[in-house]
Formats: C-alpha cells, sequence, structure tokens
C-alpha cells in the first residue's frame, strides 16, 4: 500500500482524511480531558495562589514531597493501601477464577443459566446503592445479628468495627464484583480445545486432574494479564467501595490514598499543591507497578500485557 | 460440530459424582448469599415499621404497605428533581458517547498514517492521567463548575470500550468494504451504512453500559455540583441516607427504635428507586455481555 513516490506520504494522508475526521472528537476529548488537566500536574512542585494560577505560583521543589513522608496520616494512608491491595490480591482476585470454573463444571444449563443471572447483577449497581444493601443487612438491628441472636451469638457491630472493616471490604467486594470478573476466565474456558478434556476422561484423568492439568494452563494468559492489570492499579484499592462504606470508628484501617486525597482536599482547608503531590506519587507508583509486574510476570510465565 | 454434540450426550448420560454434588452446593450458597440481602431490601421497603422492629428478615412484607413509597414520592421533592437530571444525563451522556467512541473504533480498525501514535496518545491516558485537583481547576476555568454538562463530558470516553469496539470491526469481513471501496463510496460512507448496521449487537450493549455508568455516576457529581438545586440520583440517595442518620442520631434519646426503623424502610424504598431502570434493563444487557464484550477483550 505505501507509495514511494515523493509526497507520497501525503497522499496517503490526504486519502484517510476521513477516517482523521471520525477520529477528531476522540483525540480532542483525550486532549482536553486527559492532557490539558496533566500539565496541572506541575502544581505538585507549586505553591498554590488562585490569584497567581498555575503557571504564576512560585516554585516549592519537592517541598510537598517531603511533607507527604513527615506527615503520619499521609504515611498511614500509604501503608493501609498497600496492606489493602494485597489483602485484595489475597482475598478477591482468586475468587473469579474459582467461580469461572465452578460454573463451567456446573451441571444443568438452565440452572447455570441463572445463578449466572444472579451473580453478575450487582456489577451494576453504583457502590452508594451496594453500600445502603450492605448496611441494612448488617446493621446491628439488621438481619443478619437478628440471625447470630437467634443463635444465641452476642450481636456484632460489623459496620463500626476496626477488626471487622477490612474482611467487610474484600466480602462485600467480591459479593459485587467475583461473578462479573469471572466472566473473562469463563470466555477464556471456553475456547480451550474440548478434544483435551475427552482424551483426559478416556486415560481416566479425574475432574481435580483435569482442572489442574488442561484448564488453568488453557487460561493462564488471561490470569495473567488480569494479574497485571490488579498490580498496575494497587494504589487505587477502591475509592468508591471505601469511601461509602467507611466511617470515623475505622479511619485507622480504612483511609487510603485516595481517601486521604478527598479529605485533605474538600474537608479541611485545603492545598492544592499539596493534593497535588499526593496524586501524583499515587499515580507515578502505581505506572511503575504496572511495568514491574508486566515484567516479573514475563520472566516467570513468559506471558505479558505489553513490551 | 458432531464431535462437540457427542460430549454434550455423554455429559447427560454421565451420572452425578461427588465433585457434582459439591459443586451444586457451593453455586447454591453463593446465589443465595447474593440474593438474600437484595430481597431483605425490597421486603423492608413494602412493611410497616412497626412490622420491620419485629423481624428485620423476613421472606414476605410482614405487615405490607406503599408508605414508605409515597413518602419519598411527597415530602421530599429532591427525588423528582434527581430522576430528571440523572436521565437527561444519561440520555444525553450515552448518545455522545456512543458516537465518538463508535467513530474512533472505526477509524482505528482501518491503516492510516499515524494510526500507532494515535492509539498510544489514547491507550497512556488508560494508566496515567492529572488527577483530581488539576482537573477540578480546569473545569473552574472552563465555566464548568456546578454544571450537568461537566457530568456529561468527564463521563465521555472509555479507552477500553474504544479497544474492543475496535476489535470488533476488525472482525468484520473485509469484502464487504473493499466493495464498497470499489462502488466508489468513502469512509464516513462505508462506516455509516456498511459497517454500523453490522456492530448493531455490540453497539446496542455498549450503549447499555454507558447508560448504567451515566446512571450510576455520583463522584464528579458530588465534587462539582452543589446539591441545592442540582444534584443526580445517586446523589439523592447518599444525602438521604445520610440526613436520616443525621436526624436519628439527634433524636437518639427519645424515640430511637421508632425513628430509626421508620427511616430503614424509606432508605431501603430509596436504594429500589434508584436500582430499578438497571434491573429493568439487565436482561437485555446480560444476553450480549458474554459473547459481545468478552470476544477479544484482553487483546490490545
Amino acid at each position: 500500500m505505501k507509495t514511494k513516490k515523493k509526497g507520497g506520504k501525503w497522499l496517503s494522508v490526504w486519502k484517510a482524511r476521513y477516517l482523521y475526521f471520525l477520529l477528531a472528537p476522540l483525540v480532542i476529548w483525550l486532549t482536553v480531558f486527559s492532557y490539558v488537566p496533566m500539565y496541572g500536574i506541575l502544581l505538585a512542585f507549586k505553591k498554590y495562589n488562585a490569584r497567581l494560577g498555575i503557571l504564576g505560583s512560585p516554585w516549592v521543589g519537592l517541598a510537598h514531597f517531603r511533607r507527604m513522608f513527615v506527615t503520619p496520616a499521609a504515611l498511614q494512608a500509604v501503608v493501609n493501601t498497600f496492606e489493602i491491595s494485597i489483602g485484595r490480591l489475597i482475598f478477591e482476585f482468586p475468587i473469579a477464577i474459582i467461580i469461572a470454573i465452578l460454573i463451567t463444571e456446573m451441571r444443568g444449563k438452565r440452572v447455570k443459566k441463572i445463578y449466572q443471572t444472579i451473580y453478575t447483577f450487582p456489577h451494576f449497581l453504583s457502590w452508594i446503592v451496594v453500600a445502603n444493601i450492605v448496611t441494612n443487612f448488617l446493621a446491628s438491628d439488621g438481619a443478619v445479628n437478628m440471625l447470630l441472636q437467634n443463635l444465641g451469638i452476642a450481636r456484632v457491630d460489623f459496620l463500626a468495627s476496626k477488626s471487622f472493616f477490612r474482611p467487610l471490604l474484600y466480602i462485600t467486594s467480591n459479593w459485587k464484583e467475583a461473578g462479573w470478573s469471572a466472566i473473562i476466565y469463563m470466555a477464556a474456558i471456553a475456547g480451550i480445545d474440548p478434544t483435551l478434556y475427552e482424551a483426559a476422561r478416556v486415560d481416566g484423568a479425574s475432574r481435580m486432574r483435569q482442572i489442574w492439568h488442561i484448564t488453568l494452563p488453557g487460561i493462564k494468559t488471561t490470569i495473567a494479564v488480569m494479574f497485571i492489570l490488579a498490580v498496575g492499579g494497587m494504589l487505587n484499592a477502591g475509592f468508591d467501595q471505601i469511601f461509602n462504606l467507611s466511617n470515623n470508628v475505622v479511619k485507622d484501617v480504612g483511609q487510603i490514598l485516595d481517601t486521604y486525597i478527598y479529605d485533605i482536599t474538600f474537608l479541611s482547608s485545603p492545598d492544592y499543591g499539596f493534593s497535588t503531590a499526593v496524586g501524583l506519587f499515587k499515580a507515578v507508583v502505581n505506572f511503575f507497578m504496572l511495568v514491574a509486574a508486566n515484567q516479573i510476570v514475563y520472566k516467570l510465565t513468559g506471558e505479558r500485557m505489553f513490551g | 460440530m458432531s464431535k462437540a454434540t457427542k460430549i454434550h450426550i455423554k455429559q447427560k448420560k454421565r451420572k452425578w459424582d461427588l465433585f457434582d454434588v459439591v459443586t451444586a452446593i457451593l453455586m447454591t450458597l453463593l446465589a443465595v448469599i447474593i440474593f438474600v440481602p437484595f430481597w431483605n431490601a425490597v421486603v423492608i421497603s413494602l412493611e410497616t415499621t412497626a412490622a420491620y422492629g419485629r423481624n428485620p428478615f423476613s421472606w414476605l412484607p410482614g405487615e405490607f404497605t406503599l408508605d414508605n413509597y409515597l413518602y419519598l414520592l411527597k415530602s421530599s421533592s429532591g427525588l423528582i428533581m434527581a430522576y430528571q437530571s440523572t436521565i437527561v444525563i444519561t440520555v444525553v451522556g450515552t448518545v455522545l458517547a456512543m458516537l465518538v467512541t463508535v467513530m474512533a473504533a472505526y477509524a482505528f480498525s482501518r491503516s492510516f498514517p499515524g494510526k500507532k501514535f494515535f492509539f498510544m496518545y489514547m491507550v497512556f491516558t488508560m494508566f496515567f492521567g492529572g488527577g483530581l485537583i488539576p482537573t477540578y481547576l480546569m473545569l473552574k476555568g472552563m465555566g464548568l463548575l456546578n454544571t450537568y454538562s461537566a457530568v456529561v463530558l468527564l463521563g465521555l470516553v472509555s479507552a477500553y470500550n474504544v479497544i474492543i469496539m475496535k476489535n470488533g470491526f476488525e472482525s468484520a469481513p473485509v469484502d464487504l468494504q473493499d466493495a464498497a471501496m470499489i462502488d466508489g463510496a468513502n469512509d464516513i460512507q462505508i462506516f455509516w451504512k456498511v459497517m454500523l448496521p453490522l456492530q448493531k449487537p455490540l453497539i446496542a450493549t455498549f450503549a447499555l453500559f454507558n447508560a448504567v455508568g451515566y446512571w450510576n455516576t455520583w463522584y464528579w457529581p458530588l465534587i462539582l455540583l452543589n446539591g441545592n438545586n442540582k444534584t443526580v440520583l445517586q446523589l439523592f440517595l447518599r444525602s438521604l441516607v445520610n440526613n436520616m442518620s443525621f436526624m436519628n442520631h439527634s433524636k437518639a434519646s427519645m424515640s430511637a427504635d421508632l425513628t430509626s426503623s421508620f427511616s430503614q424502610g424509606i432508605k431501603m424504598a430509596a436504594v429500589f428507586v434508584t436500582m430499578l431502570p438497571i434491573m429493568l434493563v439487565y436482561p437485555f444487557l446480560q444476553k450480549y455481555f458474554v459473547k459481545g464484550i468478552m470476544v477479544g477483550a484482553v487483546k490490545m
């Protein structure tokens, strides 16, 4: 297709003019809503003054970052963010894979369909709605506590207890998202050559052995990609969920970087420079985690997402 | 095909073993765990205060009433306003989002000079962004604080959707495009008359996804809208619940039981009206998302 004539490049640009026209809205949107705000990152190195604007405000170098590393609340948020994200990798990441395998192994086509309908539905609700449903169900005078009482067990205040808060995050997150996350693995399992299972059955392999030796290797790539993405989003840790489920009692164990940024920006007298610096720290670490996870997974399994 | 059906018949004949039983029990348990909290909320929204006070969990409303819903409609004008604004945001946002997404996805499915650059230009934003304050200050500079337009614009594009859509277009037969090209159609005509009709299921699915996204939006509205004269449905629910807990708190000394259980029914009624539209479109969503969305979803 490439013309080697002089001016051939411009000819092919001209030929593709309609394609550029179709692409234009996206490029304009990306520029305005993703790239223009990136110049605001300068604030992380400035003392923001509304009158002087972003460019006019005086530089402060790395002062905001230094402040972050001596502010106990900020450090606490960093530690919590990592702990909660690692908790999610342990208690949430494998659940979707297990559900996907069990659904495909399950008997009964119609029941399977009904169950899947139930499993995926909560994904389409906001965390505001889900938090209300969860809060209602687990409240000190709610359904679960009534059951505990009837069983002769003392009532528990699940929502305002430091020791229950993180398990609550993992459980409710699984409740909302595990069924949805399973879909991508189910699609991968559906792509495995069925004759492999047939041959294994002829050889007398048990169902567990089939899962271990055929299903899991068959979805290795998908698992690797999802793992890389999960690690690359490590510093996000689930703002929507935590913002809607947490309260002052559990702040110590539930404050993550995103909720911390929200608090210092909107609840007290804001320092936009400092808030931006914390946000930038988060974005940069996330980005490096993504690249590192990609490399490590590649070294270990030969699978990678990019590069 | 015949091989697959043979396997299928074999599976049907196979007797249930321990593995099947355990799987069936686990899956049923999971379905119950997900379903029961929903049902609990719906039942509470349909029963009287007294019935809830006696028993916070029953399979059917203890004493049936619609008072909670009537209260929501009558004494909080905010609900109607929130519903209206959310519908407008959802409709306008979905139409615009689909236009931008589909057009870009089609362009990316073809080849043209600079394609790689523009693609990376988009993919980079999936992993890196300006963050909260810079975006907020930019919107302020554009005079978009406290506007619904900002809410619509901020949620317009998901690079992820563009990529999946692009894969959809790429899987369409090339002959059709070539034939149209020979007939003298330009890229826009091919896109509009040949490719779009082919991708109807995928487009319908994404339209629904976008609509659900806008329906559920609350983060930027929380930051941008001032709440008194502008709000969205999700925030209405949030503030209703927060105000009620506050109310209960201040009245705690007087009649804690009464207020808390009274508000519980109203809260759950608000939860139900917020998720009702999602429940209505869900069957249509579900029809497509397994095959439509996940085809090559992982592939960049």
